[in-house]
């Protein structure tokens, strides 16, 4: 599939969108961006509910929307939408819910296909429950059964948690991709929380005022961007887990070791953030480090942020300290120096990586 | 009290309600969601009987339900009736009067349906009309209600046009309302009171279901 346009809303910026996409078979792209960028713009037009102003978007010999034809229309490109909260037809069951989309299929076929997503979803309890009578979470569960069940080619998920607590949204977050996987179905995610994007994402589209401005494996498109994510979640670095000690998880990075707090659950490798407000500097004698999480480091930058410093560092792995003016100075700080880098556990956030 | 034409009246409501609901629910569909040119036009014509005297609309209905009018004409040729002074012509007029009364509440409902459940109909496969008549429709029903209380209501109580196109046949064109009109004009006050009295209790029924399916709506 290939989409190229713009788009643009009378008080608004210039939305502009250029990525391409495999159909048939299981892929997680995360459209990632602060909010306000555009991301929902992006992924209505693909869905054929907003219509661009120029460009061209394609699946396969199909043609979707190019600026001198009239655009094919929602109903006949074969997508499935997750709206931010729900949109569920609240004049029908759970049950029915699900089965609005295969309306013209014979009846036996229906009803095992709605059977199958309410047990794929865990939703057997509810199925003759109206939606008003269900939590968001399982809201949330239905109006993703109720995408997924005319088969979709393309699945559009707009922040489909970020109308739920905490709890539900985990439990959902760690089902979706297995899902999504398990139906063998290509999706988008839009998303502003680089958590969840990393944790779900096999791609990231990163999105600023209205463009995207990068595509790739999600850990490196975030470390590649500095600024407001980055600021957010920190250093993403790719990690091992080597072990479990006194509830924390040992991990290693680049042969380093790591302790950070056990997010608990089954995973090998995962990625951990650290934030730069975490990271505190010491002049230290050269020679052996036993402590845990304290590194030796070579400066290899240091920038100006507000009345902060940023310290970049090579610790064996790229790490970064948010330090006082005061404190840089106080320890005469400069590039090529060698310093010992403490890394409070608790500033180190491990997100497993789904496989 | 003139029970003939208290029937007449039901069944002229009756039937004009039966026309009117399957025609107004084919025209608040671009009335409420249509994006054309022609919308507000269209607006405009289905709401003219709110504001035109019944007379002016009666007199219009005459001239275009007339034997030399083309409708009236083909009628004549295809029952060898008149439709003007008959109970057919006096029910075509009332589904035109009243026509406003069914719009008005139910454009306003399918108006304040989600659009997102609009949207989510669509990208499941639905048309047009799947999404009108599968979400739309059913999700504005208190709308729908209104409209036909509100129609069959004033069908029942509608004086001039029925005057007008009707005339005062009884058994054919004699309703209630105009019956009244009949008793008073020949000094049968306590007549004319029992039927007035019957025919407000009526309204303000109607009125106080409207009201309460309003109140439910918002809620």
């Amino acid at each position: 599939m290939k989409a190229r346009f713009t788009k643009t809303f009378p008080a608004g910026p210039v939305i502009e969108a250029e990525f391409g996409l495999t159909l048939g078979c299981f892929g997680l792209t995360v459209l990632f961006g602060p909010s306000g960028c555009g991301k929902t713009t992006v992924l209505r037009c693909l869905a054929g509910l907003e219509r661009p102003d120029q460009g061209l978007i394609q699946a396969g010999a199909e043609v979707w929307f190019r600026p001198d034809l009239p655009p094919m229309p929602a109903a006949r490109r074969g997508i499935g939408y997750v709206f931010q909260e729900s949109a569920l037809f609240p004049h029908l069951t759970v049950a029915g819910n699900i089965a609005f989309g295969l309306h013209g299929w014979p009846r036996a076929q229906r009803r095992a296909r709605v059977a199958e997503l309410i047990r794929l979803m865990g939703l057997e309890e509810f199925a003759e429950r109206r939606p008003v009578e269900v939590s968001g979470g399982q809201k949330q569960r239905v109006a993703l059964a109720r995408a997924l069940a005319p088969r979709p080619r393309l699945v559009l998920l707009d922040e489909p948690f970020a109308s739920l607590d905490r709890a539900a949204a985990e439990q959902l977050r760690h089902n979706l991709r297995q899902i999504l996987q398990t139906l063998g179905v290509p999706a988008i995610l839009v998303t502003h929380d680089p958590q969840e994007a990393l944790a779900l994402g096999d791609r990231m589209l990163f999105m600023a005022e209205g463009r995207i401005i990068r595509d790739g494996a999600p850990a490196e498109v975030l470390s590649a961007t500095g600024d407001a994510a980055r600021a957010q979640i920190g250093e993403v670095l790719r990690a091992r887990v080597t072990g479990r000690v006194e509830g924390l998880l040992r991990l290693e990075v680049n042969g380093v070791p790591l302790f950070a707090p056990d997010p608990g659950g089954e995973f090998t490798e995962a990625y951990a953030c650290i934030r730069g407000e975490g990271v505190s500097l010491e002049q230290g004698p050269h020679g052996l480090l036993s402590q845990r999480n304290r590194l030796a480091a070579t400066i290899r930058g240091i920038e100006p942020l507000g009345a902060l410093r940023r310290v970049r560092l090579d610790a064996g792995m790229p790490l970064e300290a948010l330090i006082t003016t005061w404190a840089c100075s106080d320890l005469g700080l400069e590039p090529g120096q060698v310093v010992h880098a403490l890394i409070k556990a608790s500033a180190i956030q491990v997100i497993p990586i789904e496989t | 009290m003139d029970w003939e034409a208290i029937r007449l009246s039901l069944r002229l409501a009756f039937s004009s309600s039966l026309l009117l609901a399957p025609l107004g629910i084919l025209l608040a569909w671009p009335l409420a969601y249509g994006c054309f040119r022609g919308r507000v036009l269209l607006e405009a014509v289905t709401s003219i009987p709110l504001v035109l005297p019944p007379t002016v609309l009666g007199f219009y209905l005459i001239v275009a339900l007339g034997p030399h009018s083309p409708v009236g004409a083909a009628w004549e040729s295809l029952t060898g009736t008149r439709l003007v002074f008959s109970f057919q012509g006096l029910l075509l007029a009332q589904v035109i009067t009243n026509m406003p009364f069914f719009l008005q509440p139910l454009v306003a409902s399918l108006g304040g349906v989600d659009r997102r459940l609009l949207e989510a109909a669509s990208t499941l496969g639905s048309g047009r009309a799947g999404v009108y008549f599968r979400v739309a429709l059913p999700l504005a029903w208190r709308g729908l209600l209104s409209g036909l209380i509100l129609s069959f209501a004033h069908a029942i109580g509608e004086f001039g046009v029925v005057l007008m196109v009707g005339g005062n046949l009884p058994g054919k064109t004699r309703t209630a309302s105009i019956a009244i009109f009949d008793q008073v004009q020949s000094f049968d006050l306590a007549g004319a009171s029992r039927t007035a009295l019957l025919l407000l209790g009526f309204a303000v029924t109607v009125l106080a279901c409207t009201a309460w399916l309003r109140a439910r709506e918002r809620a």
